[in-house]
């Protein structure tokens, strides 16, 4: 297989240190080709993002050292060794797979589960392939890293609960409400963080909105920005009665909405329930409200709270992720090394043929035309009954895959074989 | 060949029983599959089982407590398809496969004589039927309404939990409640309707009849929720009270026979 790694990612640096080793996309062939002609390496990626900086490579010489790789990151962005030490992390071969299998999967992210790293993946194979500087090896690799990512957004559910605010709104509007569709907004408050809040919620199919504020113009310019409709702000309670979503962010210093009158738009709505997101500080909304039955007041740190405990449940999806995990590294690793003994079954018969067939060859003159060809035929099969002992143990890796490794060195070196890879 | 097919839908209900169990505790998705396969085959057999009867013995296969209590557990479960088809809620399997289980098995236990020649007539098993059907619904609505308060609580202390995550939208289960609050009502109007007609033709004094009187108090308890839902919009917490009685009134219904005697004692 041949993979190394070296890189630096959220955990291992600081983000003066991420910033530093950052390669601006414009620069990325220019750093592969690098890699490819001074560095040793016959295929190399290069994943560079705001959490992680990455160099994923198949030395030339099949030798598993990272110094070269290290030496490039110096020299690239003129650094001074050892400055990195502290926060390189290398690895190689079967910890490289998992690794790589980890990061699509949003495994290692800093917020698990965010479907981005996927896409700046996608991007950094598309850049290595342009470039030339992806093969055989890391095609496969990276092709199926994108196939395990899949895999465990599709059987897991870790990017399933949402974190951020904007989207807690739509998952709680979707727990309460069910489908969003029919269903109506009212945005009090026509600001800039009304309008963050309320973002996802606006895009998830919501058929009528309705915006008051104070200032009446900045109502009517919002409405119109949403396809919805303004209200004059004198009769908030009585709007009160018509949503299923409202948005609650104005500059008031006090309550705006106090229990009493909730009590009494609660009836006049019958009982309907009604999301009520209070995004003010201070706070808009007397949260004694959330007493009301029907009425499901949430204020900012709610919201946090609940961005909290998904990640606490993304968290815990991550373990059958892991699981997947382990399972896709075993069938790749075990993959590559029967790859490679399948080069090494054909190196293996040639020589012992060749061994065989070289004694005969000695002793051609001894022998009639007729008896060197059943002679012949003898030692073809002898070779082969010889092999076939190896063969069956190169054929079937079952059991642990480090010691099928030493079992192909032993072989190789005994017989003096060098596979092409 | 009855007897087998009997025990072969027991056993896959207790199967799925198994299974769904180990699904709660694990939370691992084939188990829950594994259960909706075997609910799925014991229903077959089930199903097969009571035509198989009915063939056999030239009527409809109601005719002992044994009889109308797999009869129920077979309303359960056909009440526990229609409900996931439709609105896919896992949870209100691991409250109703076990019932059916439990159900099933429970026939191993009683003994019953069979009901008198006299009342059997087609307005008792349209009464039974109907009757089974509509308790089977109102379990459904129980739960539904359970299911209700567990997600209304995760959503009102704003920690999400197992539940929050697990259990479907207010709105879908407050769907669910009131489908087979409805129809759970109507079948049960239809089935006491026999009933009467045919207590009419049978029995006199059926009015003081203690099953009857249950029967008739539960009828009531719903009218007053379907009422209570429609008109005031009640629903959750307010409804849950309601909901309670109304499935306790229900189990009341059921074993009241037994104990108070009357009528219905076979």
């Amino acid at each position: 297989m041949k993979l190394v790694l070296v890189g630096v990612n959220h955990r291992t640096a600081p983000v003066e240190v991420r910033e530093r080793l950052a390669f601006p996309e414009d620069r990325l062939p220019e750093a592969l080709s690098a890699l490819k002609q001074d560095f040793g390496c016959e295929e190399a990626l290069i994943l560079s993002t705001c959490n992680r900086v990455e160099l994923l490579a198949h030395p030339r010489d099949g030798c598993l050292r990272t110094d070269r790789l290290i030496d490039f990151l110096y020299d690239f962005h003129h650094l001074q060794p050892p400055c990195l030490q502290p926060y390189l992390y290398t690895l190689s071969e079967r910890d490289t797979v998992r690794h790589v299998f980890r990061v699509a999967s949003s495994l290692d992210s800093m917020v698990i589960g965010e479907p981005q790293i996927l896409g700046q993946m996608k991007r950094a194979y598309t850049l290595a392939s342009t470039a030339g500087s992806s093969g055989l090896l890391l095609n496969s690799l990276m092709h199926r890293a994108f196939h395990v990512a899949k895999r465990v957004r599709t059987e897991t559910r870790i990017s399933n609960s949402a974190v951020s605010v904007s989207y807690v709104a739509v998952e709680l509007a979707r727990k309460i409400l069910g489908e969003l569709s029919d269903r109506t907004i009212l945005i009090v408050g026509a600001g800039k963080m009304s309008e963050l809040a309320a973002r996802h919620l606006l895009k998830s199919g919501i058929s009528k909105t309705f915006v008051t504020n104070r200032t009446p113009a900045k109502a009517e310019e919002m409405a119109e920005r949403f396809d919805g409709v303004a209200l004059p702000f004198e009769g908030l309670l009585s709007h009160l009665a018509l949503p299923d979503i409202a948005i609650v962010s104005t500059a008031a210093e006090g309550y705006v909405l106090r229990k009493p009158d909730m009590q009494r738009v609660v009836r006049e709505r019958r009982h309907r329930p009604l999301f009520l997101i209070d995004i003010s500080v201070p706070r808009n909304i007397d949260p004694a409200i959330n007493d009301i039955e029907e009425v499901f007041l949430y204020d900012i740190d709610d919201m946090q709270s609940v961005i909290q405990a998904n990640l606490e449940e993304r968290r815990k999806e991550a373990e059958p992720a892991e699981a997947i995990i382990a399972e896709e590294v075993d069938a790749y690793v075990r993959r590559a090394a029967t790859r490679q003994a399948g080069s090494l079954i054909s190196a293996l018969r040639d020589r012992l043929e060749s061994i065989c067939l070289s004694e005969l060859e000695k002793n051609r003159t001894a022998l009639t035309p007729d008896e060197y060809a059943r002679a012949e035929r003898m030692l073809r099969t002898t070779a082969h009954r010889l092999a076939h002992p190896f063969i069956q143990q190169l054929k079937n890796p079952d059991g642990n895959l480090n010691r099928y490794q030493h079992e192909v060195d032993l072989i190789k070196r005994v017989f003096q074989l060098e596979e092409e890879e | 060949m009855s007897g087998l097919l009997f025990n072969l839908a027991t056993f896959a209900y207790a199967v799925g029983l198994a299974s769904s169990a180990i699904y709660f505790v694990y939370r691992k998705k084939p188990f829950f599959d594994a259960a909706l396969v075997a609910i799925s085959i014991g229903f077959g057999i089930h199903t097969a089982f009571l035509i198989q009867r009915g063939i056999a013995t030239g009527r409809c296969p109601l005719i002992d407590l044994r009889d109308s209590l797999a009869f129920f557990a077979w309303a359960v479960s056909l009440c526990f398809f229609i409900s996931y088809v439709r609105y896919r809620v896992q949870a209100l399997g691991l409250f109703l496969i076990p019932l059916v289980a439990l159900l099933m098995l429970g026939t191993f236990f009683v003994r019953s004589s069979p009901i008198p020649e006299v009342l059997r007539s087609s307005w008792m098993y349209f009464h039974v039927l109907c009757l089974a059907l509509a308790y089977g619904m109102f379990f459904v609505t129980f739960v539904a309404g359970l299911l209700y308060l567990f997600q209304e609580r995760e959503l009102k202390s704003k920690k999400p939990r197992t539940f929050y995550y697990r259990l479907p939208s207010l709105d879908l289960l407050d769907d669910l409640f009131y489908k087979f609050l409805i129809s759970g009502f109507g079948f049960m109007t239809l089935g006491l309707m026999a009933g009467i007609i045919w207590a009419e033709q049978k029995w006199t004094n059926w009015h003081t009849d203690a099953k009857v009187i249950a029967a008739l108090v539960t009828w009531c308890i719903y009218l007053a929720l379907i009422y209570l839902r429609t008109s005031a919009g009640w629903r959750g917490k307010r409804a849950a009270v309601i909901n309670v009685a109304g499935f306790l009134s229900v189990i009341f219904t059921l074993v009241s026979a037994s104990f108070l005697g009357g009528l219905h004692k076979f």
